[in-house]
């Protein structure tokens, strides 16, 4: 198969360039994360993250064929060649296919991704109902990959300012929670022009989400909730 | 960061960034946004000419005639429907009519073949 790929050595100094290779996959080779690493014993100068190799931990995030994905959830079946693979749009490079995530973990951290609750500890775990758990489908799946903020062109203009899909989707993932008491004090950091509203519904995030996720629902919701608590 | 970030490139080539239906549908909102920002004072000033007199009239019947100001003409009807029919989209899945991804892309695609085609009903029945 061939692919063309991103490549830039920061110790180099050369301007970032387009490399071309050719790989046979082999039998059981299913994902382009496998003909990735395949591509590595051929060039191991090739620099790309990878972990879990399934979807799990999310550090395989790239730019497929002008649409961003987990290499390790890409079928290499449907997949028009070559295959073009850069790095995350917006995001600083480091080398090849890795990225600086720095300000995306500082946004993530922005929104205090850990449950608040000062109420006495209860003897064991705090309950929640069936249905108080299931509000939290669809937003505790994210893996943190950054496909979603690295899709928005909102964050592309505003990445210092806008919290981002991925943020804001972890934003409601707390707000949602029935065991967390701090959602006003939430919903007051996100009631902001740059924070949250620099949205504008273009739905990029939810269109490449790897886990299926709507971070745009997400958006919507603490959108009205803070309607609702204005009114 | 400061690390790498003296010089690490950043790659955000639109050409090469594969937009869903969606993004197409929003930057043309915003494109057409912006030209009938630019075209309103010319668009005042015209109706204004053409309310005055008569003669005003005519002579702003005359140059819409032109092919070139036609062209114009058309292109900023387009700006105006799409932008209507985009915003409208826009504010029913603010309170979440439509929001979810399948009908976006729906009603994305429906922004964007309605707008042309509603500029083109309009200007048959205007040229009629």
């Amino acid at each position: 198969m061939k692919l063309n790929i991103y490549r830039f050595d920061p110790e180099r100094g050369d301007p970032p360039r387009m490399q071309a290779y050719e790989v046979q996959p082999e039998a059981g080779d299913k994902k382009l994360l496998d003909l990735l690493m395949r591509l590595r014993v051929q060039d191991d100068s090739l620099s790309f993250r990878r972990s879990c190799r399934e979807g799990v931990c999310g550090s395989d995030a790239m730019n497929i064929n002008g649409r961003n994905g987990l290499a390790c959830l890409t079928s290499l079946d449907g997949l028009k060649e070559p295959i073009v693979l850069r790095p995350l749009p917006g995001f600083p490079v480091i080398r090849d296919l890795i990225v600086d995530m720095t300000q995306f973990f500082a946004h993530y951290h922005s929104i205090k991704p850990w449950l608040i609750n000062d109420a006495p500890l209860p003897e064991r775990e705090r309950l929640q109902s069936p249905t108080e758990r299931e509000r939290l489908d669809g937003l505790y799946e994210c893996i943190l990959c950054a496909c979603c903020s690295a899709f928005c062109p909102s964050y592309w203009w505003n990445p210092d300012k806008f919290i981002g899909p991925s943020g804001l989707l972890q934003a409601y993932r707390f707000i949602a929670d029935s065991r967390d008491t701090a959602s006003a004090e939430r919903l007051d950091f996100l009631d902001d022009v740059y924070r949250l509203y620099r949205c504008r519904t273009i739905m990029n995030c939810t269109e490449v989400c790897p886990k299926g996720l709507s971070p745009s629902h997400a958006i919507e919701r603490i959108r009205l909730a803070l309607l609702r608590r204005s009114s | 960061m400061d690390r790498h970030s003296r010089r690490s490139p950043v790659f955000l080539n639109l050409a090469q960034i594969r937009f869903p239906v969606g993004a197409i549908a929003s930057i043309a909102h915003r494109v057409a946004g912006v030209l009938l920002f630019i075209a309103l004072p010319v668009i005042a000033l015209t109706l204004d000419v053409s309310l005055r007199t008569e003669a005003g009239f005519a002579s702003v019947r005359d140059l819409l005639s032109s092919p070139f100001w036609l062209m114009a003409g058309s292109v900023l009807l387009w700006a105006l429907v799409h932008h209507v029919l985009a915003g409208v989209r826009h504010l029913l899945m603010d309170v979440g009519v439509g929001s979810g991804l399948k009908q976006a892309r729906t009603s994305a695609r429906l922004v964007l073949v309605g707008a042309p085609a509603l500029t083109l009903l309009f200007l048959a029945w205007g040229l009629s």
